[in-house]
């Protein structure tokens, strides 16, 4: 079990750390966001 | 382990990058210089401050939307708006549905505190944003609106209080609505 939550902890700070340092990452997420509220509010 | 709980165990792990990344774009959204497509941003810094006589507003009909942050709380919004009769307004709809209540905020924090700055084409404009609560004599902005954005808005939805109309007139005045 403590395996499993060092596993989601280094996906969890992987995930932030690539959404906040590499460029353009960022804007994709958010026009992925974008594109689900849309799909989804249609 | 059966192939079924393969794909459910991958999904959750999917999921997990999918809410990470989303909640950090938005968080990183709201220390920038403005809003970038629905993450709310932080003040508008950059960009010359509007410091001579009112505009004609009638320039906005040709932009899609506009920056918009409160000074209370200093974020920003990308936005849609209109101009009729020099003046420029910006609004929001869906106000009376449940996604309008959770989602949508600022109006009424716009309603506390209308203290405004818009950002359009690179330069700033102080505002003050004035409610207006009755659609009477807005026919006219809201046929714009459903032209310029195919929506739906009538004098009625104003009425109604399920599209929150707001002046963006000049800072410290009350409006002329």
């Amino acid at each position: 079990m403590q395996n499993l939550y060092v596993r989601i902890a280094a996906v969890v700070a992987v995930t932030a750390l690539s959404v906040l340092v590499i460029p353009g990452v960022d804007d994709a997420v958010e026009l992925f966001f974008q594109i689900v509220v849309l799909v989804a509010s249609s | 382990m059966s192939v079924v709980k393969k794909v459910g165990v991958g999904s959750l792990w999917v999921l997990l990058v999918l809410v990470t990344a989303i909640v950090t774009a938005a968080v990183k959204q709201r220390f920038d210089d403005g809003p970038n497509r629905v993450f709310s941003g932080g003040a508008l810094v950059s960009g010359e401050l509007h410091l001579g006589p009112e505009p004609d507003w009638s320039f906005v009909n040709d932009i899609a939307t506009i920056e918009l942050q409160l000074l209370e709380p200093e974020q920003s919004r990308r936005i849609w708006t209109a101009s009729v009769d020099g003046k420029v307004y910006v609004w929001s709809g869906y106000m009376n549905s449940l996604v309008g209540k959770l989602w949508k905020s600022w109006p009424a924090q716009a309603e506390r505190d209308g203290r405004a700055v818009i950002r359009v084409d690179g330069v700033r404009y102080e505002r003050q944003l004035v409610r207006i609560k009755s659609g009477a004599g807005m026919e006219e902005l809201t046929a714009l609106m459903n032209e310029k954005y195919s929506s739906q808005a009538t004098p009625a939805t104003i009425d109604s209080g399920d599209l929150w109309m707001f002046e963006a007139a000049p800072r410290n005045t009350a409006g002329a609505h």
